[in-house]
Protein backbone atom coordinates (compact mmCIF):
# COMPACT_ATOMS: atom_id res chain seq x y z
CA UNK A 1 0.00 0.00 0.00
CA UNK A 2 1.42 3.73 -1.06
CA UNK A 3 2.18 5.83 2.01
CA UNK A 4 -0.50 8.51 2.57
CA UNK A 5 0.45 11.53 1.37
CA UNK A 6 2.63 13.40 4.07
CA UNK A 7 1.36 17.04 5.54
CA UNK A 8 2.95 19.50 2.90
CA UNK A 9 5.64 22.07 4.12
CA UNK A 10 6.00 25.27 2.75
CA UNK A 11 8.43 24.51 0.55
CA UNK A 12 6.18 21.96 -1.23
CA UNK A 13 3.41 24.36 -2.00
CA UNK A 14 2.18 25.83 -5.20
CA UNK A 15 2.56 29.02 -3.74
CA UNK A 16 6.60 29.40 -3.29
CA UNK A 17 7.14 27.41 -6.46
CA UNK A 18 8.73 29.47 -9.26
CA UNK A 19 6.81 28.41 -11.71
CA UNK A 20 3.29 29.50 -10.38
CA UNK A 21 4.31 32.24 -8.32
CA UNK A 22 2.73 35.62 -9.81
CA UNK A 23 4.94 38.61 -10.38
CA UNK A 24 3.08 41.39 -9.89
CA UNK A 25 0.24 41.54 -7.48
CA UNK A 26 -1.38 39.42 -5.29
CA UNK A 27 -3.66 36.23 -7.06
CA UNK A 28 -7.13 36.55 -8.13
CA UNK A 29 -8.92 34.77 -5.54
CA UNK A 30 -7.40 37.08 -2.76
CA UNK A 31 -8.64 40.30 -4.29
CA UNK A 32 -12.64 38.20 -4.57
CA UNK A 33 -11.46 38.38 -0.74
CA UNK A 34 -10.54 41.69 -0.37
CA UNK A 35 -13.71 42.88 -2.23
CA UNK A 36 -16.07 40.32 -0.32
CA UNK A 37 -14.67 41.62 2.57
CA UNK A 38 -14.63 45.04 2.12
CA UNK A 39 -18.91 44.58 0.91
CA UNK A 40 -19.23 42.69 4.55
CA UNK A 41 -17.52 45.55 6.69
CA UNK A 42 -19.59 48.38 4.58
CA UNK A 43 -22.94 45.79 5.04
CA UNK A 44 -22.53 45.82 9.05
CA UNK A 45 -21.57 49.57 9.20
CA UNK A 46 -24.96 50.02 7.31
CA UNK A 47 -26.69 47.57 9.71
CA UNK A 48 -24.90 49.57 12.47
CA UNK A 49 -25.74 52.84 11.93
CA UNK A 50 -29.79 51.76 11.28
CA UNK A 51 -29.53 50.21 15.00
CA UNK A 52 -28.92 46.35 13.82
CA UNK A 53 -26.37 46.71 16.19
CA UNK A 54 -25.20 44.33 19.44
CA UNK A 55 -27.35 45.51 22.04
CA UNK A 56 -30.21 45.80 19.95
CA UNK A 57 -32.17 42.95 22.01
CA UNK A 58 -31.00 44.56 25.12
CA UNK A 59 -32.83 48.13 24.77
CA UNK A 60 -34.69 48.35 21.60
CA UNK A 61 -37.20 44.87 21.58
CA UNK A 62 -36.78 41.85 19.48
CA UNK A 63 -36.50 42.17 16.06
CA UNK A 64 -38.07 45.56 15.90
CA UNK A 65 -41.15 44.15 18.01
CA UNK A 66 -42.54 45.12 21.25
CA UNK A 67 -40.75 42.54 23.29
CA UNK A 68 -43.49 39.80 25.26
CA UNK A 69 -45.45 41.67 27.84
CA UNK A 70 -45.01 38.72 30.45
CA UNK A 71 -41.33 39.81 29.58
CA UNK A 72 -41.77 43.49 30.15
CA UNK A 73 -43.61 42.86 33.43
CA UNK A 74 -40.91 41.21 34.60
CA UNK A 75 -38.46 44.13 34.35
CA UNK A 76 -36.19 42.52 31.34
CA UNK B 1 9.27 24.16 15.86
CA UNK B 2 10.65 19.98 16.04
CA UNK B 3 8.50 18.28 13.51
CA UNK B 4 6.54 16.48 17.33
CA UNK B 5 5.71 19.64 18.46
CA UNK B 6 4.76 20.70 15.31
CA UNK B 7 2.34 18.08 14.57
CA UNK B 8 0.25 18.01 18.04
CA UNK B 9 0.25 22.05 17.51
CA UNK B 10 -1.96 20.82 14.50
CA UNK B 11 -3.54 18.26 15.62
CA UNK B 12 -4.97 20.93 18.63
CA UNK B 13 -5.88 23.43 16.12
CA UNK B 14 -7.54 20.96 13.82
CA UNK B 15 -9.43 19.40 16.33
CA UNK B 16 -10.09 22.81 18.12
CA UNK B 17 -11.47 24.41 14.38
CA UNK B 18 -13.69 21.42 13.47
CA UNK B 19 -15.16 21.57 16.58
CA UNK B 20 -15.99 25.14 16.65
CA UNK B 21 -17.54 24.14 13.31
CA UNK B 22 -19.47 21.30 14.86
CA UNK B 23 -20.52 23.16 17.35
CA UNK B 24 -22.01 26.13 15.75
CA UNK B 25 -23.63 23.42 13.50
CA UNK B 26 -25.39 22.63 16.43
CA UNK B 27 -26.19 26.07 17.75
CA UNK B 28 -27.73 26.91 13.95
CA UNK B 29 -30.10 23.29 14.93
CA UNK B 30 -30.80 24.89 18.20
CA UNK B 31 -31.91 28.55 16.23
CA UNK B 32 -34.27 27.07 13.45
CA UNK B 33 -35.96 25.21 16.61
CA UNK B 34 -36.53 28.15 18.23
CA UNK B 35 -37.13 30.01 15.41
CA UNK B 36 -39.67 27.72 13.96
CA UNK B 37 -40.81 25.79 16.57
CA UNK B 38 -44.80 25.99 17.55
CA UNK B 39 -43.84 24.59 20.68
CA UNK B 40 -43.48 26.96 24.15
CA UNK B 41 -41.49 24.98 25.88
CA UNK B 42 -38.98 23.60 22.79
CA UNK B 43 -38.40 27.41 22.00
CA UNK B 44 -37.67 28.07 25.69
CA UNK B 45 -35.14 25.25 25.83
CA UNK B 46 -33.46 26.17 22.55
CA UNK B 47 -32.95 29.48 23.67
CA UNK B 48 -31.58 28.19 27.32
CA UNK B 49 -29.25 25.73 25.67
CA UNK B 50 -28.10 28.64 22.99
CA UNK B 51 -26.28 30.69 25.73
CA UNK B 52 -24.40 26.84 27.21
CA UNK B 53 -23.06 26.04 23.75
CA UNK B 54 -21.95 29.36 23.68
CA UNK B 55 -20.75 30.03 26.47
CA UNK B 56 -19.03 26.71 27.42
CA UNK B 57 -18.46 25.52 24.07
CA UNK B 58 -18.54 28.31 21.50
CA UNK B 59 -15.96 30.66 22.97
CA UNK B 60 -13.70 28.56 24.49
CA UNK B 61 -13.15 26.37 20.89
CA UNK B 62 -13.06 29.62 19.06
CA UNK B 63 -10.28 30.76 21.36
CA UNK B 64 -8.57 27.63 20.70
CA UNK B 65 -8.37 27.72 17.66
CA UNK B 66 -6.94 31.25 17.56
CA UNK B 67 -4.27 30.30 20.22
CA UNK B 68 -3.62 27.22 17.79
CA UNK B 69 -3.36 28.57 14.93
CA UNK B 70 -1.01 31.45 16.10
CA UNK B 71 1.24 28.47 17.15
CA UNK B 72 1.06 26.31 14.36
CA UNK B 73 1.88 29.45 11.99
CA UNK B 74 4.41 31.62 14.16
CA UNK B 75 6.37 28.26 15.10
CA UNK B 76 6.61 26.70 11.62
CA UNK B 77 8.23 28.18 8.14
CA UNK B 78 4.38 28.79 7.27
CA UNK B 79 4.75 32.37 9.05
CA UNK B 80 1.23 34.32 10.04
CA UNK B 81 1.52 37.29 7.26
CA UNK B 82 3.56 35.18 4.57
CA UNK B 83 0.91 33.15 2.49
CA UNK B 84 -1.88 35.06 1.75
CA UNK B 85 -4.31 32.23 2.44
CA UNK B 86 -2.97 32.10 6.35
CA UNK B 87 -3.28 35.92 6.83
CA UNK B 88 -7.06 35.22 5.39
CA UNK B 89 -7.71 32.46 7.86
CA UNK B 90 -6.38 34.99 10.59
CA UNK B 91 -9.02 37.58 9.86
CA UNK B 92 -11.91 35.83 9.60
CA UNK B 93 -10.54 33.96 12.67
CA UNK B 94 -10.31 37.46 14.26
CA UNK B 95 -13.88 38.71 12.94
CA UNK B 96 -15.34 35.66 14.06
CA UNK B 97 -13.99 35.97 17.82
CA UNK B 98 -15.06 39.44 18.34
CA UNK B 99 -18.79 38.95 16.81
CA UNK B 100 -19.13 35.56 19.12
CA UNK B 101 -18.14 37.64 21.66
CA UNK B 102 -20.49 40.77 21.02
CA UNK B 103 -23.07 38.43 19.92
CA UNK B 104 -22.90 36.54 23.33
CA UNK B 105 -24.62 39.39 24.83
CA UNK B 106 -27.86 39.01 22.63
CA UNK B 107 -27.88 35.37 23.46
CA UNK B 108 -27.96 35.99 27.21
CA UNK B 109 -30.59 38.14 26.73
CA UNK B 110 -32.69 35.92 24.90
CA UNK B 111 -31.92 32.86 27.19
CA UNK B 112 -32.52 35.43 30.36
CA UNK B 113 -35.67 36.34 29.07
CA UNK B 114 -36.30 32.50 28.22
CA UNK B 115 -35.55 31.39 31.37
CA UNK B 116 -38.22 34.03 33.31
CA UNK B 117 -41.08 33.45 31.26
CA UNK B 118 -42.74 30.38 33.21
CA UNK B 119 -46.42 30.58 32.24
CA UNK B 120 -46.77 32.68 29.26
CA UNK B 121 -46.66 30.47 26.61
CA UNK B 122 -47.73 33.43 24.22
CA UNK B 123 -44.72 35.21 25.81
CA UNK B 124 -42.54 32.11 24.73
CA UNK B 125 -43.41 31.93 20.92
CA UNK B 126 -42.95 35.92 20.69
CA UNK B 127 -39.62 35.48 22.19
CA UNK B 128 -38.95 34.07 18.57
CA UNK B 129 -36.30 35.87 16.72
CA UNK B 130 -34.56 34.98 13.12
CA UNK B 131 -31.36 36.93 13.90
CA UNK B 132 -29.57 33.49 15.85
CA UNK B 133 -30.58 31.70 12.94
CA UNK B 134 -28.83 34.38 11.08
CA UNK B 135 -25.36 34.77 12.67
CA UNK B 136 -24.96 30.44 12.96
CA UNK B 137 -25.77 30.41 9.23
CA UNK B 138 -23.09 33.57 8.59
CA UNK B 139 -20.46 31.59 10.85
CA UNK B 140 -21.03 28.23 9.56
CA UNK B 141 -20.22 29.68 5.96
CA UNK B 142 -17.09 31.44 7.16
CA UNK B 143 -15.66 28.60 8.99
CA UNK B 144 -16.47 26.24 5.85
CA UNK B 145 -14.76 28.82 3.91
CA UNK B 146 -11.81 28.76 6.42
CA UNK B 147 -11.73 25.35 6.17
CA UNK B 148 -11.66 25.36 2.61
CA UNK B 149 -8.62 28.00 2.69
CA UNK B 150 -6.83 25.01 5.21
CA UNK B 151 -7.00 22.21 2.78
CA UNK B 152 -6.32 23.55 -0.61
CA UNK B 153 -3.65 26.19 0.40
CA UNK B 154 -4.57 28.52 -2.33
CA UNK B 155 -1.17 30.25 -4.07
CA UNK B 156 0.20 33.60 -3.12
CA UNK B 157 2.60 34.70 -1.08
CA UNK B 158 2.71 38.71 0.53
CA UNK B 159 5.40 41.08 -0.22
CA UNK B 160 6.33 40.16 3.32
CA UNK B 161 6.64 36.29 2.68
CA UNK B 162 8.38 36.45 -1.14
CA UNK B 163 11.15 38.88 0.63
CA UNK B 164 11.51 36.43 3.66
CA UNK B 165 12.09 33.58 1.24
CA UNK B 166 14.55 35.75 -0.63
CA UNK B 167 16.40 36.16 2.16
CA UNK B 168 16.41 32.40 3.29
CA UNK B 169 17.44 31.66 -0.28
CA UNK B 170 20.45 34.08 0.07
CA UNK B 171 21.53 32.71 3.69
CA UNK B 172 21.39 28.97 2.09
CA UNK B 173 23.04 30.08 -0.59
CA UNK B 174 25.63 31.68 1.41
CA UNK B 175 25.76 28.70 3.85
CA UNK B 176 26.58 25.92 1.02
CA UNK B 177 29.09 28.14 -0.46
CA UNK B 178 31.22 28.53 2.91
CA UNK B 179 31.00 24.86 3.63
CA UNK B 180 31.70 22.52 0.90
CA UNK B 181 31.16 18.88 0.63
CA UNK B 182 33.30 16.09 1.12
CA UNK B 183 33.89 15.41 -2.63
CA UNK B 184 34.32 19.37 -3.27
CA UNK B 185 37.00 18.96 -0.16
CA UNK B 186 38.42 16.00 -1.42
CA UNK B 187 39.17 17.48 -5.40
CA UNK B 188 40.79 20.61 -3.61
CA UNK B 189 42.98 18.32 -1.09
CA UNK B 190 43.73 15.22 -2.89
Amino acid sequence: MADPPRFPEPDDVAAVRPDREPTTGPPRWVKVFGLMGLVLVVLIVIMLLTGHGPGRHMHGGLGGRTPPSSVSERGV
Amino acid sequence: MAPLVRKFALTAHVTASVGWLGAVGGSLALSIAGLASRDPQLVRAAYLMLKVIGEFVLVPLAFASLLTGLVGSLGTQWGLFRHYWVLAKLVMNLFAVIVLLLYMQTIGYLAGAAAKITSSSRGLLELRNPSPVVHAGAALALLLVATTLSVYKPRGMTRYGLRKQHEQRSVSRAAAVATPTASQAGEVVP
